[in-house]
Formats: structure tokens, C-alpha cells, sequence
């Protein structure tokens, strides 16, 4: 009898340990709760692309979401160091991009959270991200999401990283915003930085896009989703402007591309793509389902007439990830009116897309180089 | 009385024998002299099946044209008294190969045929005969111009009132990457009345329909001579054939030459959306060598090449996934070939030359060589080649991992297919 009570109390006792191992929480880990915080584990020190026009306070106390501090950023939108967007890395260790051993293993956490808002409201993050430092010790994952469109209220918006391998990561977080979103600056404050385990988080699956579907509407146009960021052939030949105010189509601005044809690098044609993310060759698992659509279609013009487009494009862009097709239409030679022109996506599968747009040309066709100009494109 | 019973059984027994011995013999001899009958069946949803003598055949072919080291574009290897196809069909015939591609056969048909004999009833290796369409002719093709037209005719219909009976025969293809023609970036042509029009795309596609009206033509003229062997449109990736689908009702197949890295894509639904055939890739591959780490790299090249097979295989008639409209594929190539970078430096023709001359993203191992050149066109063999120590004989034969690799996959594809899933599931775990 003895033997039976002492055997309960030991599977009671057990069962009580495990219950309570099983139902303890995962604890969230900070990048920055309060800047005197011994809890942060991050730091601000990668500042990115036009640094110049960034300011930083990151004891700011004029209205912190939670404690005696938030994050302030202050954006100029003056393209210092002219790269039309700028940046700032937490990472861990300080300015590390790569080349130093530091970090963390997050394994068993799922989320990042983080609170923002703008000063005046409307302000656009472009880019928060996760991850993504290369070098020696690169980060494990890479994930990313944006653009946000700011209220002047305190709000929280999440990273879903479930799924992603957290066992090494040195850039805990990350925030982009560009001139082209914010062309007269921006005012945002960020507060409770953190990566937290969410039980009832699943995977994010991709859904099919709504139509309309952006590539480009106006410069400033949160609705934006493609950059053009892929320049080929002879780069050094193409000058692009895409807040060109000189009679757009619709809206404010639309694209201008000067071609000069000079075969800068030898290529004797030019091209650009734009992609998502900025610079993804297919390296990056990005892009968007748009199943949906049946065509792409945007409004050209030439500044002279008879400029020759050999092609305009979509999709196409082969790597570890790839297009999962692609269509076109060309040669186009342009009028100097607007004209519409529409690429036929029936029957394409447009599930993972990437390179939302092209257009590429040669000299061959074009031997005193080429302006033209681009407005509206939109998936439909 | 007993004995001379079963001596006189024994002798009757072995008359019969004899007689269907020889029997037997004469049918198989008869068998060997005939052309194969090769047909293309359709089904339900576009699905497609390649019968040789009514049984299916899943080609498992690779590219053949091994230039030697020191030979260039002019080697004619038809006439090389070595025989270099009774080593390689050897090799070839070990791997599980069932078919070469020859782009296009020499003048020299009596050596022609021996090869496509040789293979066929040396190994069981089945050849598909191909030809450019003047694509290299000088001053360059016309597809408008009659008199080009008809002289490209002339060859076609030679070659295959000359070749139609070899048993080895499968298919003919047509063509190769003349599509890219059609916008004036290649080997450009036109004619008075295409120059007329305004608008490029308008020209484009008036090419397209010349050129393709013109194929379909051939394939049209073909089949009244031979009603055994399928023709195929050889074609550059899918484009043009949504004007190919307007004026080729007599062509049987689409071959595609294709370098989309580790997946086609959406071809196999692309081409039934516009040009409802059967697709075979008649150059796909990859190259062995690593461009930005500047050394070989056998891995590299298995790893597409299988992933590649794999879904070949999946969009096979046989296969429960896919498209069920792919009859298989051509590796391009067999053995490496030394003369492909510099083509007028004959001295390189010696070299193992290891600059790159084109970019591909889809190969990404190696797109971070500098200028994002990463193809390497004399590494695409899956059999290397070495200069044999004793003068005058063939190079050496030095199967790459791919080869291997495939020799493997096609053992048992369905399995290997299986064993890649499980991989790939651990791997997310």
C-alpha cells in the first residue's frame, strides 16, 4: 500500500513539473524596450544609404509607447549621399555586417513585434527587416516586409518568422525609408522593439495579389511595389528620374529614361527590371502571386517620337529563385503622345513574380540614344 | 524398333526446330531492315505519348558531336576512321542513353548511315536527324526568297528520302534557334513587303508566319515520303509559337532549346496553351565549371542536370503529376568540346579554355563571376575528354559525376524521384 501511495505521489509530482515546464512561456528578446534597458540586445549602429539625412534619438521621452523612452527618427529626404533611401541596422555585435562573430540563436521565438508611428501620420516605412547581414557569419534568415503606412497613433505591426531558421541572426532589425515615399521627410518614432513566440502563428502562405496591382503610379505612391533597381547591359548609358513632373500621363510624375547609347560597359544595350525586393536577381525569396492578372499594361511615350524599345517585359528573372513565367511585347518604337500598351498575360503563370517590369533596348536601333518616358503601370 | 522410334521423333523434333529457328531469324532480320514505326498519340487533356513499334519510349538522348582536342567546327566526325561512336555508344549504352541528336548529318551519307547503324544495332542507340535551314548559309537565310526556300527543301527532302529506312531513325527536327531571326537580332532577313510595314511588331510577326508557313511545308512534304517518323519544330524557348499555331497543322512535335537552370518553368503548361504538341527538349544542360571560383565544379553541373530530369520525368505521359506532354530531352552535350570559345584561334582549339562567354542567372552558383559571365560553353559535356597518351588514338573518355548521376536517375526514375521529395522534406525539417 506504501509502495502504491509513494508511486502516486511521484507520477503526480512528475506530471505537476511537466505541466508546468510545457506551459512555460517562451520569453520575448529585445532590441530596444528603454534606452537605458540592460535588455536591449541589438544596437543602432548600421546606418545605410543616405545616412546623412538620418537623426537618431533613441532616448526620446515625448511620448513613448511604453517606459520613460521611445525611438525617434528624423528623415530629410535631401539624398545626402544620393541614394534616395537611407537606413539603420540593429545589430549585434555594434557595425558588425558580417565580418565579426556575435549574434544570436532565436530559435523557438516566431514573431517580431514592434510599435510606430509618424509624427503627422502618412509617413512610409519602406522596408522593416529582419536578418539578412551577409559576409563570414551570415545571418540564417532574411525576411522582410513593407512599405507601412504610418498614423499618428501608436500602432504594432509584426514580422511573421515562423518557419524561418533564427539559429543565427546579428541584424535583429531593420528599417528603410526612401525619398520617393516621404520627398519631404519624415518624422517616425519606434518603441518595444521585440521577438516573441506567438503559439497560434502559422506560416504566412502567399495569397493572389487584388487587382490593381501597382508597379508604378506616382513616385510617392505607397502603392508602389516594384523598384527599379535592375539595371543591365550598359547601366552607365541610362539616367533614370522617377518623379519626372514633365507632363505625366496621371497623377504627379511618371518615369523618364534618358538611353544615351554611349555602350559605357561595352554592352551596346540597356536594360532595367523592376524588382522585388530591390536588386533580387533571384537570390531572395520575394516577389508576389498575382494570378490574378490577366495583363500588364502602362502608358510610353518618346520625347521625339520613334524611339525604339526592343522589348518591354514581365517576369523572366531565373536564379536559385525564379520568375514562374514571363511575357512581353516588342519591338515598340514610341510616339511622342501617350499611348497605352498592354502585355497579354492569359494562360501565363503569374503565381511568383518578381521582375514586375522591364524594358530593355540597344543602340543598334537607337544610335543617338533614346528619352523616353513611362507612366501607370499596373497589373490588371 | 523403340530406338529407331525416337531417333526418327528426335530428327522430326529437330527439323521443327531448324525450321523456326530460321524462321525466327528471318523475321528478325526483316525486323532490323525496316524503318521503325514512330507515332505520337494523343489523350485526354493534352497528354502524349511517344510510341516506337507500338511501346512507349521515354527518350533519354544527349547531343553528339565529339570534337576532338585540337579539331574545330569544320571536324567531320562521320568520316574519322576511329570510330569515335563505338566507344561512346558503348558508354552511352551503359548510362541507359537511348538516343542522339545530330544537329545536322554530312555530306558523306554512306558514313552517316554506318553511324546511325552502328549505334542502333551495336548499342539499341535510336538518332534523330536534324537540319538548320540554312540558318548558317551565307549571306544568311531568307525565308521570303523563294529560291532559298526551295534549295533549303531540296536538302531536306534529300536527307530524308536518304535516311527514312535507316531502323535507327526517330524523328526529324527542323530548324533550331531560327526564331530568333524574327526580330533582326540574328542572322537577320526581311523582305520588301515585311520592310513596308510600320510597325516592328507587325514585321516580327510576319517573319514568324513566312518562317513557320515554310516549315510547315516541309513537314507537310516529309510525310508524303515518310509516313513513319514524326517531324519536329526545332524552336528557341517558346517564342513565336502563338504564330506557329496559326500555320503548322502538319508538325508533330516542339523541340526547345532551352538553359532555365534547375526548372523549366511553366513550359510544359506554356507550350499547351500555344502550341498544343508534344514537347521534347532537344538542348537543355548545364556546364562543370564554376566561374567564380574559377575551377571545376562536377557537382554543380549534376545538380541541375538532375533536378532538370526530374522534371522531365514528372511531366512525362507516365507520371501522375504534371502535364503529361514532355517526351523526354537531349543533354546538350556528350563530351566537352575544346574549340567552342575561340573558334578562329586554332591553337585554343588545345585548351581546355576556361573563360566564360555568356551570363545566365538561372545557373546561380557561379553569377558573381566577374561581369556575371558564368557559362563556360567548352565544360557542358557529362564526359570529359583527355588526349590519350598513345598518338592518333581517340581522347580519352572521362564520364563526370553527371554522368553517373544520371545513370542512376534513370535506373529508376519514379524512385529517385520519390528519394528527392524525402530530401527535400527532411531538409525543412
Amino acid at each position: 500500500m506504501k509502495k502504491i501511495a509513494s508511486f502516486t505521489v511521484v507520477a503526480l509530482l512528475g506530471l505537476f513539473l511537466s505541466t508546468q515546464l510545457f506551459a512555460q512561456e517562451v520569453k520575448p528578446f529585445n532590441v530596444y524596450t528603454d534606452k537605458n534597458s540592460s535588455d536591449n540586445h541589438f544596437a543602432p549602429s548600421g546606418w545605410m544609404g543616405d545616412f546623412g539625412d538620418l537623426r537618431l534619438d533613441d532616448q526620446n521621452t515625448d511620448n513613448p509607447y511604453s517606459g520613460g523612452t521611445a525611438i525617434k527618427i528624423t528623415y530629410s529626404g535631401k539624398r545626402s549621399q544620393n541614394q534616395g533611401w537611407a537606413g539603420i541596422f540593429w545589430q549585434n555585435p555594434p557595425n558588425n555586417w558580417g565580418s565579426k562573430k556575435g549574434g544570436f540563436d532565436l530559435t523557438g521565438l516566431n514573431k517580431l513585434t514592434f510599435m510606430a508611428k509618424g509624427e503627422n501620420g502618412a509617413e512610409a516605412i519602406s522596408k522593416i527587416k529582419v536578418g539578412g547581414i551577409k559576409g563570414q557569419y551570415a545571418d540564417t534568415a532574411e525576411v522582410e516586409i513593407g512599405p507601412i503606412e504610418l498614423t499618428s497613433e501608436w500602432q504594432e505591426y509584426s514580422v511573421n518568422l515562423v518557419d524561418e531558421d533564427l539559429s543565427y541572426i546579428s541584424g535583429g532589425f531593420a528599417f528603410v525609408v526612401n525619398a520617393d515615399l516621404n520627398p519631404d521627410g519624415a518624422v517616425i518614432y519606434l518603441d518595444d522593439i521585440k521577438f516573441v513566440n506567438d503559439p497560434t502563428l502559422k506560416a504566412e502562405a502567399k495569397s493572389s495579389e487584388k487587382l490593381p496591382f501597382y508597379v508604378y503610379s506616382d513616385s510617392s505612391s505607397i502603392g508602389n511595389h516594384f523598384i527599379p533597381s535592375g539595371w543591365m547591359g550598359d547601366f552607365g548609358d541610362i539616367k533614370l528620374k522617377i518623379n519626372c513632373e514633365e507632363n505625366p500621363y496621371l497623377g504627379k510624375t511618371c518615369v523618364k529614361i534618358n538611353y544615351s547609347a554611349e555602350a559605357t560597359q561595352g554592352a551596346r544595350w540597356a536594360g532595367m527590371f523592376w524588382q522585388n525586393p530591390p536588386n533580387n536577381w533571384g537570390d531572395i525569396d520575394g516577389g508576389y502571386d498575382l494570378s490574378n492578372a490577366t495583363a500588364l499594361t502602362f502608358w510610353a511615350r518618346g520625347e521625339k517620337g520613334g524611339e525604339r524599345i526592343e522589348e518591354f517585359k514581365v517576369g523572366g528573372i531565373m536564379g536559385r529563385y525564379s520568375d514562374s513565367d514571363t511575357a512581353m511585347i516588342g519591338p515598340v518604337v514610341l510616339t511622342n503622345e501617350w499611348k497605352q500598351y498592354s502585355i497579354d498575360l492569359k494562360g501565363k503563370d503569374m503565381s511568383y513574380i518578381m521582375g514586375g517590369f522591364a524594358w530593355a533596348t540597344n543602340m543598334d536601333v537607337n544610335p543617338e540614344g533614346a528619352v523616353f518616358y513611362i507612366d501607370e503601370i499596373v497589373f490588371e | 524398333m523403340q530406338i529407331k522410334l525416337v531417333l526418327k521423333e528426335a530428327k522430326r523434333v529437330g527439323f521443327l526446330t531448324f525450321c523456326l529457328l530460321f524462321s525466327f531469324s528471318v523475321l528478325v532480320f526483316a525486323k532490323e531492315a525496316r524503318p521503325s514505326k514512330v507515332e505520337i498519340r494523343k489523350y485526354n487533356d493534352s497528354r502524349y505519348r511517344l510510341l516506337v513499334n507500338r511501346r512507349d519510349y521515354a527518350i533519354k538522348g544527349v547531343c553528339y558531336n565529339p570534337v576532338p582536342i585540337g579539331e574545330g567546327y569544320d571536324y567531320d566526325f562521320f568520316n574519322d576512321p576511329r570510330k569515335p561512336w563505338l566507344v561512346d555508344g558503348a558508354l552511352m549504352k551503359q548510362a541507359g542513353i537511348n538516343t542522339i541528336r545530330l544537329y545536322q548529318p554530312s555530306d558523306d551519307t554512306e558514313a552517316v548511315k554506318e553511324l546511325i547503324s552502328d549505334l542502333y544495332n551495336k548499342f539499341g542507340i535510336r538518332t534523330i536527324l536534324g537540319n538548320w535551314l540554312g540558318f548558317w548559309n551565307y549571306p544568311g537565310p531568307c525565308y521570303g526568297d523563294e529560291e532559298f526556300c526551295q534549295c533549303v527543301k531540296e536538302e531536306v527532302l534529300e536527307m530524308v528520302r536518304t535516311y527514312k529506312d535507316e531502323p535507327g531513325i526517330l524523328f526529324w527536327v527542323l530548324g533550331n534557334e531560327n526564331n530568333y531571326t524574327f526580330d533582326g537580332r540574328i542572322r537577320p532577313w526581311s523582305t520588301e513587303e515585311i520592310d513596308e510595314l510600320e510597325s516592328p511588331m507587325e514585321q516580327k510577326h510576319e517573319r514568324a508566319k513566312l518562317y513557320y508557313s515554310f516549315v510547315n511545308q516541309l513537314a507537310k512534304e516529309i510525310k508524303e515520303i515518310d509516313p513513319n517518323h514524326p517531324v519536329c519544330l526545332g524552336n528557341g524557348e517558346l517564342i513565336g509559337l502563338e504564330v506557329a499555331n496559326e500555320v503548322c497543322p502538319d508538325i508533330d512535335m516542339v523541340g526547345v532549346i532551352v538553359y532555365r537552370g534547375k526548372t523549366f518553368g511553366n513550359m510544359f503548361k506554356g507550350v499547351k496553351n500555344y502550341f498544343d504538341r508534344p514537347i521534347v527538349f532537344i538542348e537543355f544542360g548545364a556546364d562543370s565549371y564554376d566561374a567564380y571560383l574559377d575551377k571545376e565544379d562536377q557537382g554543380m553541373q549534376s545538380f541541375f542536370l538532375e533536378a532538370q530530369w526530374v522534371e522531365i520525368y514528372k511531366n512525362m505521359f507516365r507520371s501522375k503529376e504534371g502535364e503529361g506532354n514532355c517526351l523526354g530531352g537531349f543533354i546538350f552535350e556528350w563530351t566537352d568540346e575544346w574549340w567552342k570559345h575561340n573558334e578562329y584561334n586554332v591553337q585554343a582549339w588545345s585548351e581546355h579554355d576556361t573563360t566564360s562567354n555568356w551570363s545566365n542567372g538561372a545557373y546561380y552558383f557561379d553569377i558573381k563571376a566577374k561581369n556575371n559571365k558564368n557559362m563556360n560553353e567548352e565544360w557542358f559535356g557529362i564526359v570529359g575528354i583527355k588526349q590519350s597518351e598513345t598518338e592518333g588514338d581517340l581522347d580519352q573518355r572521362i564520364p563526370k559525376k553527371s554522368y553517373y548521376v544520371l545513370r542512376e536517375f534513370w535506373k529508376n526514375p519514379a524512385k529517385r524521384i520519390r528519394e528527392i521529395k524525402n530530401e527535400k522534406k527532411n531538409m525543412r525539417r
